[in-house]
């Protein structure tokens, strides 16, 4: 009996919390944008003239086949992150695409139409140089796969290994390239670093060694930079010191040295400091490559060479051009060179291969993005029209990881922004009010100069409202004669605006590329962007919103600040969140290595909040730093703390701003780093608020929260990894006074520990090394049944210490990342938003990690309608809030309030981004989607009208009876 | 006082329902006649003729007696007592009712109350109900007090509902967030 009430009770209790998404809702209010990562491979299919596949690989892991009309995903195969699913080579014959993933581990065949797995072999170990298909009298069927110290052959139909031999003298020569020619030979081309190669030649058939040879090539170090194979299996390499390139037939057995050929005699001559690049090209696996071949000199020169009866002939001189690249289409082989056009554009143009003579009407101009980044890889896509001319779309990457399509004369085709699938950090910004908004938020701003003016002003701005909404409704008007489809709903900074509700916001996202992003949350459209140039690829980013927009006419601020890990050095950015444009405002030099950042909530009179920059001689700078924000920091210098976490030392330590700027150490915490290690600390966000000072109990008393502002949550693993030993530490730490307000030790646990820390409460996971599984902890914290100072809080001056209450829950499932819903004031009940590796983000009510549940139910209890406690967190597929529309290795969850208190708006944020809204409490303070207004007025109407017809029926009848 | 005239008029319009058998309207002039041949012949005989609204019947001595001021005392008692008379009742339909918050309660109980409130409003018209007694201030104070119990039991029963802000908990969401004192910030060394 006590048992089905408890159920009854966890049933009832769901059907509160159970909210999903509705099917017509999909899609109104959330987006999601599918990334792939900067591209390192990337084959056009040109097994038909029709096909419209673009086949990439990037460093991101990840295997897809891009639409090359549209630029959208056709399928996406995400591996594992890091070495273990990193994507060596593409290679890429008729339907066929094999890949060969994580150093040599395995190799997979693709299905290229729908993107299915055809076949997968796992390789032997040794880590990967190279691989090639091989083909045997104009047919592919085999495919070489080159490791340090062995080659094995695959069948390119099914993936079983013909044969696998070891290659000789691995120990001292470094195998790198292979070759085939397709004449039933494999080559095998090693290197001992400034003495010679070594070249072996393999049988396809079974494996064994035909010819080994080695020639004398003192200058050279490597292969895979310097050398290429072209025409019917000569090798040419290209040497910077002594400028000269170098020849050799592969088959050849009586040439023991190979032929230099001086670039003097061709003149030209490489640029100091740069290693020149080869490149050539192979239209048919089956067959040799051509013989002619690009020579890049330097940075911006390319030329046409070809090899011709063992000599080298210039075909022709591209001097400037920044990429050149190879296309082939049936027979005909062209090359597509980009030339500078201006400051602004480029040029590409289409040439012939063998003749080095161009096309006409080939140009494609190509608009360099000035907030983008340089253009660095080149891919062409070249067909034969029907009038049998070469036409060609080239696909540009920019060094901002940016890939633009192109078609004839300059058209862009499409436009992907793979930046965006390595968000750093974000921050939203609301929105600027529109322009008649402003001007009346802006009459009140103004200062009052007499009674007249002032209601001039009121009715000048009135009028102007009365323009806006003219206007509006002939907008309005107009767009409904219009045909619905031509109605565009484009958004451009222009007509952006905070809509009623705040709903819509601007999403900064800072990419770890170096490119910001200002994209809006509505639609998911980017609105700005802007690539920083000379990034560091380790260096770490904070993103700071110094001024809102709610200070009209004073623009937005967002400062950046960006820390080189090498040189320690950090440079702050301004820029304007709306527009992404930088701001003219003078930003301080740090000459010493920023340790951390502090955003005070003084402001200085432009509004704008105050950030203190801590270097490492714990000096501070102010930014912005005018008389009046000086003045202030002195007068509120002896109230401003703060804190350092070093990790590696195991300390942690308080310091108190002096009036000059410097600083002092208050307090220390040394947590030894021999046996523990601090992974991460957390305040409270400084955006959030706490309606309910307290808990109400069953008997109708209050329990209060023990509410500190400057409590931190340190979470600390052990070094021992051992799963008896390792442990998982919490520490609660007063930030001002360094006081320890509880700690707890999870033993037999490790991490990885993803926690969040709001309010009076504190949630974390963990691995239990014990039980194999994930747990859920919480704590909470209360003051008791008395507040002991309400009106203000010192951490000073806290007499008593905390009670802390605290729960666990198994997890059924693995977690990637954890973030709590946030809204405006706090009154909607609270949702943990749980990223798990499926790509699902699960909404998970905060009632249910309460420590606070009971395991026997009682009266009380039950009036508090705290859930009976049961070991086992449940997951929902209805608690989902982003339905199938999962994000791949989702990394962090923004949360950001709105201007409804029920809503709060999320971003998640991995390979993928998602957007979206979510209702912890449900749509309290607005009317449903599906409200019938029409219903409802109807029947406010027929009964008004009831009435009257009513009411005058009486009156008549009553007439009558007074007549009989 | 004017049941004599009433019963008058009472007699003239049965009658004249009775007639409309025959015709339209007719106006009885004679009283006392139950039968219509027997007016007729009355008439006929032409002995009396009464006027309109004549009764023949003695008019009973409508004048104050000495013997109603027992009477009127008793009445004002009546009036006086009536809340504390209510009291029991109301005591039962509290233990009916029950401590659940639903609708039905919340009606029984905003009766209760509002009637005490309604009556107390309107002391003075029951003091001029009042005044002829002699123990008028008595009375008087009865009334009220009659009425300040039913509210005391009004207000008990909403104490037991728990509709009273009386728990620290009820003034909960009036506790405003207290003022910080120190600034901190900080965190992991970048």
């Amino acid at each position: 009996m006590a048992w089905l009430v408890v159920r009854l009770a966890i049933s009832v209790s769901l059907l509160y919390t159970a909210s999903a998404v509705f099917e017509d809702q999909v899609g109104k209010f959330d987006w999601r944008q599918q990334f792939i990562g900067k591209v390192r491979f990337a084959l056009f299919d040109t097994h038909s003239q029709a096909s419209k596949k673009l086949l990439v690989a990037t460093d991101k892991n990840v295997f897809a086949s891009l639409n090359s009309r549209t630029g959208d995903l056709f399928w996406r195969h995400v591996d594992k992150t890091g070495p273990e699913g990193h994507i060596d080579v593409l290679l890429m014959y008729g339907q066929d695409a094999v890949v060969v993933v994580g150093n040599g581990r395995l190799l997979r065949s693709w299905e290229t139409t729908v993107g299915g797995l055809k076949w997968e072999t796992v390789l032997d170990t040794g880590s990967f140089q190279a691989a090639t298909l091989v083909g045997v009298q104009d047919y592919v069927k085999h495919v070489a796969v080159l490791k340090k110290s062995a080659i094995s052959l695959h069948d390119l139909s099914s993936g079983s290994q013909i044969w696998v031999e070891n290659l000789p003298d691995s120990d001292t020569v470094q195998y790198q390239t292979i070759y085939s020619g397709g004449n039933g030979l494999v080559f095998v081309l090693g290197v001992v670093p400034n003495s010679h190669i070594v070249i072996v030649e393999y049988k396809i058939e079974d494996g064994e060694i035909m010819n080994k040879k080695s020639v004398e090539a003192a200058w050279m170090s490597s292969l895979e930079n310097s050398c290429t194979v072209i025409s019917s299996g000569i090798l040419l390499c290209a040497d910077q010191i002594t400028q000269s390139l170098y020849t050799l037939p592969l088959q050849s057995a009586e040439q023991k040295e190979m032929r230099q050929i001086h670039l003097q005699t061709l003149d030209l001559e490489v640029a100091s400091g740069f290693q020149p690049v080869l490149t050539s090209t192979r239209p048919n696996p089956a067959q040799p490559p051509l013989s002619e071949f690009f020579l890049q000199l330097s940075p911006d020169h390319h030329i046409l060479l070809q090899l011709k009866d063992g000599l080298i002939a210039p075909l022709r001189d591209f001097n400037p051009s920044y990429l050149a690249a190879f296309a082939t289409s049936g027979e005909r082989t062209v090359a597509a060179v980009m030339s500078p056009k201006n400051d602004t554009a480029c040029s590409i143009n289409l040439f012939s291969a063998d003749t080095g003579r161009r096309h006409l009407d080939t140009t494609i101009i190509y608009h360099m993005d000035p907030n983008g980044g340089k253009p660095n890889r080149l891919y062409v896509h070249a067909f034969l029209k029907k009038d049998d001319s070469v036409g060609y779309r080239v696909m540009v990457q920019t060094e901002d990881h940016t890939l633009t399509f192109l078609q004839q004369p300059g058209r862009v085709v499409w436009m992907r922004e793979e930046a965006l699938a390595d968000v750093v950090t974000m921050e939203m910004v609301d929105l600027p009010f529109t322009g008649t908004q402003a001007e009346l938020e802006g009459e009140f701003g103004k200062k009052a100069d007499g009674l007249l003016p002032m209601v001039l002003k009121r009715l000048s701005s009135q009028f102007i409202l009365l323009q806006a909404w003219l206007a509006h409704l002939w907008k309005l008007f107009y767009d409904a004669r219009k045909p619905r489809s031509s109605v565009k709903n484009e958004v451009t900074i222009d007509i952006l605006s905070r809509d009623e509700f705040n709903l819509q916001k601007m999403m900064v996202m800072v990419t770890a590329s170096g490119k910001l992003f200002g994209i809006d949350s509505k639609s998911g459209t980017i609105l700005w962007k802007q690539y920083l140039e000379n990034i560091q690829p380790n260096s770490v980013f904070k993103l700071i919103v110094q001024r809102t927009t709610a200070h009209f006419p004073h623009p937005p601020q967002c400062t950046l600040l960006i820390k080189d890990k090498d040189t320690g050095l950090g440079s702050l950015y301004v820029f304007n969140p709306i527009f992404g444009k930088k701001s003219q405002i003078s930003v301080p030099a740090l000459p010493r290595p920023v340790l951390q950042t502090l955003l005070l909530p003084v402001i200085d009179q432009d509004y704008a909040k105050v950030l203190l920059l801590i270097d490492d001689q714990y000096k501070v700078t102010a930014f912005p730093s005018t008389k009046n924000v000086l003045q202030q920091l002195q007068d509120t210098a002896s109230s401003i703390f703060f804190y350092l976490v070093d990790s590696s030392q195991g300390k942690l330590s308080g310091f108190r701003l002096r009036k000059d700027l410097s600083t002092e150490l208050i307090w220390e915490v040394v947590i030894p780093a021999e046996v523990q290690k601090i992974v991460a600390v957390k305040g409270k966000r400084a955006n959030e608020h706490v309606h309910s000072q307290g808990r109400v109990m069953g008997d109708r008393s209050v329990l209060y929260k023990y509410l500190n502002p400057n409590l931190l949550a340190v979470i600390t693993e052990s070094t021992d990894t051992h799963q008896e030993r390792s442990f998982v530490g919490i520490f609660l730490i007063d930030g001002v006074t360094g006081r320890i307000v509880h700690e707890a030790v999870q033993r037999k646990a490790r991490g990885p520990v993803h926690f969040v820390h709001s309010e009076n409460w504190v949630v974390y996971v963990y691995w239990n090394s014990k039980f194999r599984r994930n747990e859920f902890s919480v704590l909470e914290l209360f003051e008791g049944a008395e507040l002991y100072n309400s009106t203000v809080f010192s951490s000073l001056d806290r007499p008593h210490p905390p009670q802390v209450l605290q729960q666990s829950y198994i997890f059924p499932a693995p977690i990637s990342t954890l973030e709590a819903t946030l809204t405006e004031k706090g009154i909607t009940s609270r949702h943990l938003l749980v990223g798990l590796p499926s790509g699902n983000i699960l909404s998970l009510p905060k009632m249910f990690l309460d420590p606070r549940r009971p395991e026997v139910v009682s009266e009380q209890s039950r009036e508090e309608n705290l859930i009976p406690y049961a070991p086992e967190m449940p997951i929902r597929e209805e608690w989902f809030i982003n339905y199938n529309q999962t994000v791949s290795r989702v990394r962090g969850i923004y949360t950001a309030p709105s201007g409804l208190e029920s809503t709060c708006l999320v971003v998640a944020y991995g390979l993928d981004i998602y957007q979206t809204r979510v209702f912890p409490s449900k749509q309290f303070d607005v009317l449903k989607d599906d409200y019938d207004y029409v219903l409802i007025s109807s029947v406010l109407f027929g009964l008004f009208f009831a009435t009257m017809i009513s009411k005058r029926l009486a009156e008549v009848k009553l007439l009558n009876r007074a007549w009989r | 006082m004017t049941s004599p005239g009433a019963q008058g008029g009472g007699a003239l319009a049965t009658r004249g329902g009775a007639t409309a058998k025959r015709m339209k309207w007719a106006l009885e002039l004679s009283l006392g006649n139950s039968s219509r041949n027997r007016g007729d012949r009355q008439s006929k005989d032409g002995d009396v003729m009464y006027p309109v609204g004549y009764s023949d019947k003695p008019v009973p001595d409508t004048s104050v007696q000495e013997a109603d001021r027992n009477l009127v005392e008793k009445r004002c008692w009546d009036v006086a007592l009536g809340p504390l008379k209510q009291i029991p009742m109301n005591l039962f339909i509290m233990y009916m009712s029950g401590n659940t918050i639903s609708i039905f309660p919340i009606m029984m109980v905003c009766m209760m109350a509002w009637r005490p409130i309604q009556a107390l409003m309107s002391m003075s018209a029951t003091f001029k109900l009042l005044e002829s007694s002699s123990q008028q201030w008595l009375q008087g104070l009865v009334y009220l007090v009659g009425n300040l119990l039913g509210s005391a039991l009004a207000i008990y029963k909403c104490q037991s509902m728990g509709l009273l802000p009386t728990h620290s908990s009820d003034w909960l969401a009036f506790i405003e967030p207290p003022q910080r004192l120190e600034i901190m910030g900080g965190g992991m060394v970048m």
